[in-house]
Formats: structure tokens, C-alpha cells, sequence
């Protein structure tokens, strides 16, 4: 196996919360607010669903082939031909998702604290840093998440604690004054990020006990969606209707902090700590990218060509949109159909052709075969 | 790259499974078959002739000539100094030049037996058959006794020199606890560590490394606490040393470390036998080197190596307190001037108001920016923390005082830096001599440099991704197989009562996990006391 590393089903619970809250925080409350204005915090619930689903999915693919990745089975799922052109646009979309990742980090630190730095300067160092730990291998990320996770959590929990004072209950009522429809449009944004758990597809093959991945998969969806709910709330019943014009909803709500007259203009203490977050979920990203190109490609060890991919996710990280409009206007609607179909729906096609083949093998009689498979 | 890296795994996989494992073969060099070139021959002529050879223009090894029992030609050979030499004359020469009685048909060899065992009144007598045996035994101070017509010979145990007492340690002194520590001699050292743990199954094996030095070097472990693999790799490492002097445990540690660029040290070294011992009572390997006061722990942690010995002399409550003021210190040590650049360079709104203003009178007269004043005012105070410890004690004091005047009021009055800066950077130097192991404090100080650059350059942002990198670093850093960073990453929470808590000693009932599962309970279970317990 090209990675020797081992974690457990808590690690992998660990690193994918980042690798789904580190953007998510920062875009989620807008895109829900343009849609479902005062019930927006009801959103993430209904897109925790396709989270809850491809958690599942991904384990049932899982148990049909216990030691391969998503880029391996699919050439066992649909014929080697079909599997690798699956694998090959796996591979682009994990660039382009990864791009788009990036870009964000970067449109947000330029436009909010280093308005004169170059955007490819602050792109390609963290690209270079998270180089360093994909290079270091599963592990190693996990490690790192297991010491910035609970500091980029702590600070999210300072700030809603320090913002408890200035919440206003009044503005979340009524409650469904539309009825469920907006809720479920607004959705849409939450949905494309929790479908990001497709990545665990990457780690399961590699869990010390795999037998928890279930479990510890769901737990992780359930602490992404309660951070997403109170943090929509939060937000909400700070600002009212005008969350939906704001950019980034928590930065502007770490702005409102003042504690004593000392603890103000928080927002570059938050973006220090949050770029932890940040990281965290390039890096999966990332060794999700890294580690598919050389089941792919079939290369015996993927540090070599850590680097090379990092130049390539600069350059479409740069590509990605011409601007931070353009790009949060694509998050907000075509990326939607993108991201599900990408990484729901084209798995539980998977799974539900690998179920049925096996059916029909076994009423054929072809056992054989179906254990071959297994064991491949 | 990728064959360490799976060696290394293999060896957490296995410090973890606690598999029995067979025992690599030792190559321990002293059980190597004696060439027939090194033998002794049975003239007496050849042999001293041979040793004077290899001993010439060596005025410091005596030769002396004397004839045993009455009859036969005998040479006694020692290094001046190195041996006792009253109890030498008194005890071996007298009893042995006294004419003896004893059948001629006896032979000589069994003659000579007979009189030592029973005029001789030395405790140990050891027989040497090779001539890198007499060397041996000479260079460490035992004299060696050659007579005619015999193949071999006997080295006498009457080795002393002069050596430095028992000093409490400066390097780790301690307010309450034991205050003995190690000398350069490694007989003192193994014994003071016996002295303090009495069962026999401590180990300690003797390895001997450098060509020229010879140097004693040996392996202590617990037998049935410590794990047979880190042993066995223990050992390994040091027999792969062939270098030609070791005069500090410094020069082992370079050789024996699983990744040699890392700043970061890992092993610990200490001067105290009651540290070296309770790492061996947590499965630890505890390495002594000839020479040198430092003896080396392996494996270690980087919270072990923030961890003073005095945490366990002092309650439990305030120790922890003060373990989380170290940890505060550490941040400090290797942020607090880059978080000053940042913020001054390039976030301001974060400062109060106030502050700000006051902050902003003091460098309006400084011409430089914040980063060449900060780097300034840290080449300053390492160049007077150098000085400092290099200049003798009497010339130190004037330094400080040039120093402080210097790298304080002086500065200031000259408009070079401000008075914050003097004062972030005396907190900076401060806190990092609060760190207790003074090698992690180096090596925190030394990346402030680049830390500074990247806050200089990023603001905040160059800060986070400096420290992610050296998370990540300190991620991917093992000491003999085990994680740098457990049990925070990867997480074991039961060690966590001696990381960032320092439990009662009653609830510290599990060894380490991954040096101590091999043996995991240390003691029994309920051990809390409590008055209730006492009336039973």
C-alpha cells in the first residue's frame, strides 16, 4: 500500500471537521441567509442529510473493498476503462475543489487583513506549508489536527460566548413564516460542503479500527452541523436580515467583540487561529489529490510528486474565478449541482452498481467471482 | 527516507503490540574472539618486550620488574595515577615477593593461583589473556601482573583517581528533593542509580565505543518494564557508532537521534540520578557515558523535556499551575517578539487605544522599522547571554552590568530602540531561561529568528504559518519510534494526568503508554487516602 500510516476512526473524526467548518463558518451563513433569511439556521440540518448519506454510502463501498480507495475500486465498480476516466475526473475535481479551497483562504485574507500583499505571495505559502505536512503523510495530519482542532474550536466558542451579550432572540421570529421551501433552497450551501465527506473514502482503507468508522463518521457530521447551526444563530440574531449582505457573517460578529475596552478588533487573533482550520482542510484535501494521482497512476510512493501538485493548485487556484464575487456567485449556484453530483451522487451510483452486480452474479451462480472481487 | 521511516514504524508497531521479540544478535564488541595475534605468549620476554613496543614513549606507564616467590620473574605494570599505590605495595607486591614454599611439582600456573587466593587481599582480581585486554585494564587504572612461563595474566581491581565529589547539580538545582547528581566517573554514576533502585532487575549493559577512547558506555533499563525492541534498537544504535572519540553523552546523542536535522533534541539529558531513575521506572533506557555528568533518556516527548524534577517534590495542585506557566512560557519564548512586529507593522487596531498611544510615543524617535529594531535588540541579548556563560565569573559580572545598561537605558536615551521593545525583549529572554531543560530553550530561542522574519513580512498570518510548520515538524518528529507530540497527538488521554495535569502521586497508577505498556500498573489501585482508610 502506497500509505503506511495508520489512524484511528476518532483521528479521522477529528481531521474532517476542519475539512468541513474551516470554509464553511466563513460562507455558510450568507449563502443560507440569501435564501432562507430568518430560519436560516434550520438549513444546515436539512444539508446534514447528504452528510449523514455519503458517510454511509462511503462505508458500504468501504466493506465491499476494505483496503482500496475510492480512485481503485471504481475500476472494480465499472470495468478498468470506465473506473480510470472515473478516477481521472475524481483527480480534476479534487484539483478544482482544492483551488477553489484555496482561493478562498486567499480572497479572504487579502480583502480582509493584507490588502497589499500579492495573492499568489499568501496562495502558494500555505500551499507550501501544507506541501510539508501531506509529505509527512496521513499521520502526520491527523496529529496536527488533533492539536489545532481543539484551539480553532475553543476560539469559535469564545466568540459566540463573547457575543452572548448582544444577541437580540427577536430577530429569529417568526419562525417559518414561509414554510419549509427557503429553508430547503437555502440548503443548497450546506449540502455541497457536508458532501465533502466524500474524503473519507480516502482515509477509511487506513483506519487502525475500521470497524468505528461508522460511527465516529457520523459523530463528525453530527459536530459539524451543530457548530453550522449555532453559528447561522448566532450570526442571525446578531444582525437580522442584513447577514445576507455581509461577506463573512462571523468575521464581522468577531468586529462586534469588546470585552472591558482590552479585547476588541479581535478579527486578526481569529484569522490567526483560523487559518489552523484552514490548513487542516488544504492539506486533506490535498493528500486526497496526491494520494488518488499515485493509486492512479500506479507510482510506488506519492512524496515525489507532492510538490509538483502544489504548483498546479496554485496555478488553478488563481484560475479558479476572476474575482471573489464571480467565485462566491458560483458557490452559491452551479457549484451546488457540481459538488453533490460529484460526491453523492456518482458514489451511490457506485454502490448501487456494485450491489447489484453482486446480486445478479449470486443468482447466476458466478459466487466465484463476487469473492474474486472481494478480495481484490 | 521511506526504509526509516517503515523501520521506525515497525518499531512503534511493535512498542505498541508488545509482541515478544527475538534478540538481535549483539554485536557487542567486547565478545569478539580474540585474534591469535593478541594472545599472550607464554615467554615473558616476548610479552613485555610486546608491550613495551605498543607502550613506547609512554613515561606515564611504569614497568616494574620483580621476582615471585623467591624464584620466578614477574612484571607488574601500571599507569601512574591512575592506580592505588600504597595498597598496591601493601597488599600484591609484598605478599607476592615473600618466598613461598610449595611443591616444585605443581605447576606454575597452578602455584601462582594458590598464592593469590590466599595472600592476596583484593577483592577483585581478573584474569586477561589478550594484550587488548592488558591495555584495557591498564587505561582504567588496574595494574596488571605478568609472571614467567604463564599464558596469562591477572589484573588487580585497585583502580582510583582523582575525581570531583558529589555536587548537587547547578544545571537543575532544586529547592526541595534530592540534591546529589552525577560526576564524570561511570562507576559512581551506575551506583549512585542502584542506590536508589535496589532490584535486581535493573540492567545495566556496558558497551564500549570509540577507538581511541574506549569509552565505557552503558545501556540501563528495568528488565520487564522497559520494551525488549527499544533495548535491542537502543543498543543497535550505539554499536553502529565507529567514530574515534566520545568525551560527552553529547556525542552519542548526535549519533543515535531518528532525525539528525531536526532542531529539536531528542533525548533528554540529566544530571540527576533520581530523574534518570524514574525514567527507568517508567520504561525509559537511561544511557551513561564514561566522562561525561549528563546521562541520556530515551525515549522522550516534548512535554518530558518541559518537565522539571521538582514537579514531583512539590504538590500536586501548584505544580500543574506551574506546568501551565511553562507552557505559556514556551509560547512566549518563540511569538512574543514576532506577535509585537506583527502587531505593530500591521495591526494596529488590535492594540487599545490607550496603549497604542503610548506605544507610539516611545518609537516615534526610533529610525529603524519594528523588525530591524526587534532583530537588533535579540542579537543584543544573545550576544550578552553567550558572553555571560563563556567569561570567567569575575569579568561576568561586569558584563551584565555593561549589558543591562547597553541593552537598556543606554538604548533608549539613544533613541535606538524603544523602551517596549527592551522590555518585550527581556520577557522573551526571561521566560525561555524558565524553561527547565536549557537544550529546548536553544532551540525555541534559535526559531524566533525565523519567526520574527515571517511576522515581519506576513504580519499574523507568517506567524500561524510558522508555527503550523513546526507543529507539523514536531508532528512528524519520533524519538526511538514514539510520537514527539504523544499523547497529545496522537491522543492518549490516560497520560494526560502527567502532561497537563500533575496528578497526586495515588493516581498516577498506569506507566506511560508507550514506553510503559509492556508493564502497565505501578502500583495498586487504591492508594487514595483518606481518614477512614486510617481507622480500618
Amino acid at each position: 500500500m502506497i500509505e503506511k500510516g495508520r489512524i484511528s476512526s476518532f483521528q479521522m473524526a477529528i481531521i474532517m471537521n476542519p475539512a468541513i467548518i474551516a470554509t464553511g463558518i466563513l460562507l455558510v451563513p450568507s449563502l443560507t441567509a440569501a435564501k432562507a433569511e430568518r430560519d436560516m439556521w434550520i438549513s444546515p440540518i436539512w444539508g446534514s442529510i447528504f452528510g449523514f448519506l455519503i458517510v454511509f454510502v462511503t462505508f458500504q463501498l468501504h466493506k465491499q473493498f476494505p483496503k482500496e480507495t475510492i480512485i481503485e475500486y471504481s475500476e472494480h465498480i465499472i470495468g478498468p476503462i470506465l473506473g480510470k476516466v472515473l478516477g481521472f475526473i475524481y483527480l480534476f475535481f479534487y484539483l478544482h475543489i482544492n483551488g477553489i479551497i484555496i482561493r478562498e483562504y486567499g480572497e479572504f485574507v487579502v480583502g480582509n487583513f493584507l490588502f497589499n500583499t500579492p495573492l499568489i505571495v499568501i496562495l502558494s505559502s500555505m500551499v507550501l506549508v501544507c506541501a510539508f505536512s501531506v509529505r509527512g503523510g496521513l499521520e502526520v495530519i491527523a496529529r496536527t489536527a488533533q492539536i489545532f482542532v481543539p484551539i480553532v474550536i475553543l476560539l469559535w466558542l469564545l466568540i459566540m460566548l463573547f457575543l452572548l451579550g448582544d444577541l437580540d432572540l427577536n430577530k429569529m421570529l417568526p419562525v417559518l413564516e414561509k414554510g419549509v421551501m427557503p429553508t430547503i433552497l437555502g440548503a443548497a450551501g450546506p449540502a455541497s460542503w457536508f458532501s465533502e465527506y466524500l474524503l473519507i473514502a480516502f482515509m477509511l482503507p487506513y483506519l487502525s479500527d475500521p470497524e468505528k468508522g461508522l460511527k465516529w463518521g457520523h459523530l463528525s457530521v453530527l459536530s459539524v452541523l451543530i457548530i453550522l447551526v449555532i453559528t447561522n444563530l448566532t450570526t442571525l440574531l446578531l444582525f437580522g436580515d442584513i447577514t445576507a449582505d455581509l461577506l463573512y457573517p462571523v468575521m464581522n460578529a468577531g468586529r462586534y467583540i469588546s470585552i472591558a475596552e482590552f479585547f476588541q478588533h479581535l478579527e486578526s487573533i481569529i484569522m490567526a487561529i483560523w487559518i489552523a482550520g484552514t490548513f487542516l482542510k488544504i492539506s486533506i484535501f490535498y493528500y486526497a489529490l496526491v494520494l488518488g494521482t499515485s493509486q492512479l497512476l500506479k507510482i510506488s510512493d506519492y512524496k515525489p510528486i507532492v510538490f509538483p501538485i502544489g504548483l498546479l493548485l496554485i496555478l488553478v487556484a488563481k484560475w479558479t474565478a476572476p474575482n471573489l464575487i464571480e467565485l462566491k456567485h458560483f458557490l452559491g449556484t452551479s457549484s451546488v449541482f457540481y459538488f453533490l453530483f460529484m460526491q453523492i451522487v456518482i458514489p451511490t451510483l457506485l454502490l448501487i452498481i456494485r450491489l447489484l452486480r453482486k446480486k445478479l452474479q449470486v443468482k447466476r451462480g458466478t459466487k466465484s467471482e463476487a469473492i474474486s472481487h472481494d478480495k481484490t | 527516507m521511506a526504509r526509516k521511516w517503515r523501520k521506525l514504524k515497525k518499531l512503534q508497531d511493535l512498542l505498541l503490540k508488545q509482541e515478544p521479540i527475538q534478540a538481535v544478535e549483539s554485536q557487542n564488541r567486547i565478545n569478539q574472539q580474540p585474534n591469535s595475534q593478541d594472545k599472550l605468549a607464554t615467554s615473558l620476554d616476548t610479552n613485555i618486550s610486546k608491550l613495551q613496543k605498543i607502550y613506547e614513549n609512554c613515561s606515564d606507564v611504569i614497568f616494574h620488574n620483580f621476582i615471585f616467590g623467591g624464584t620466578d620473574q614477574a612484571f607488574l605494570i601500571y599507569i601512574e595515577g591512575l592506580s592505588n599505590i600504597e595498597e598496591l605495595n601493601d597488599k600484591v607486591l609484598t605478599p607476592l615477593m615473600e618466598n613461598v614454599k610449595i611443591d616444585d611439582s605443581t605447576k606454575q600456573i597452578d602455584r601462582f593461583k594458590t598464592i593469590l587466593q590466599k595472600k592476596i587481599s583484593v577483592s577483585k582480581i581478573q584474569e586477561v589473556l589478550t594484550y587488548p585486554d592488558i591495555i584495557y585494564q591498564i587505561s582504567s587504572g588496574n595494574p596488571v601482573i605478568l609472571v614467567d612461563q604463564m599464558s596469562n595474566g591477572y589484573a588487580v581491581g585497585l583502580a582510583k583517581w582523582e575525581k570531583r565529589s558529589i555536587e548537587e547539580p547547578s544545571a537543575e538545582s532544586v529547592i526541595r528533593g534530592p540534591r546529589e547528581g552525577f560526576i564524570e566517573s561511570i562507576g559512581v554514576n551506575t551506583a549512585l542509580i542502584r542506590r536508589k533502585i535496589k532490584s535486581p532487575k535493573l540492567k545495566m549493559e556496558e558497551v564500549k565505543i570509540g577507538r581511541l577512547t574506549k569509552t565505557a558506555v552503558i545501556v540501563a533499563y528495568i528488565d520487564g518494564v522497559a520494551n525488549k525492541t527499544l533495548i535491542e534498537e537502543v543498543k543497535n544504535r550505539l554499536n553502529r557508532i565507529e567514530t574515534d572519540t566520545i568525551l560527552d553523552s553529547e556525542y552519542i546523542e548526535e549519533f543515535i537521534e531518528d532525525n539528525p536535522y531536526s532542531p529539536f533534541p531528542q533525548t533528554l539529558n540529566t544530571e540527576r540520578p533520581d530523574v534518570a531513575s524514574a525514567y527507568l521506572s517508567e520504561g525509559h533506557v537511561v544511557i551513561l557515558v564514561d566522562g561525561s555528568p549528563f546521562s541520556l533518556v530515551a525515549p522522550i516527548t516534548l512535554y518530558s523535556l518541559l518537565q522539571a524534577s521538582e514537579d514531583y517534590y512539590n504538590r500536586p495542585m501548584l505544580t500543574t499551575a506551574i506546568r501551565w506557566l511553562r507552557y505559556l512560557f514556551v509560547i512566549i519564548t518563540l511569538l512574543l517578539p514576532s506577535v509585537y512586529v506583527a502587531v505593530l507593522t500591521y495591526h494596529h487596531e488590535m492594540v487599545p487605544t490607550t496603549l497604542l498611544i503610548s506605544m507610539a510615543a516611545s518609537r516615534e524617535p526610533i529610525p529603524f522599522p519594528a523588525l530591524v529594531e526587534a532583530l537588533l535588540m535579540e542579537i543584543m541579548f544573545e550576544i550578552l547571554r553567550e558572553a555571560g556563560i563563556r567569561l570567567p565569573k569575575q569579568i561576568g559580572s561586569a558584563v551584565s552590568i555593561v549589558g543591562a545598561l547597553v541593552i537598556g537605558q543606554a538604548a533608549v536615551d539613544a533613541g535606538i530602540v524603544s523602551a517596549t521593545m527592551v522590555m518585550v525583549v527581556a520577557v522573551t529572554g526571561i521566560a525561555s531561561f524558565a524553561i527547565p531543560h536549557y537544550n529546548v530553550g536553544m532551540s525555541l530561542r534559535m526559531l524566533r529568528f525565523p519567526m520574527l522574519f515571517l511576522a515581519g513580512f506576513l504580519g499574523l498570518l507568517g506567524i500561524s504559518l510558522g508555527v503550523i510548520m513546526i507543529v507539523t515538524h514536531l508532528c512528524t518528529l519520533r524519538s526511538f519510534g514514539v510520537p514527539y507530540l504523544s499523547p497529545m497527538a496522537p491522543m492518549q488521554g490516560d497520560d494526560m494526568k502527567d502532561v497537563m495535569f500533575r496528578l497526586p502521586r495515588w493516581a498516577h497508577n498506569t506507566r506511560p503508554h508507550l514506553t510503559g505498556k509492556y508493564n502497565k500498573y505501578r502500583q495498586a489501585s487504591n492508594l487514595k487516602p483518606s481518614a477512614e482508610k486510617g481507622e480500618e
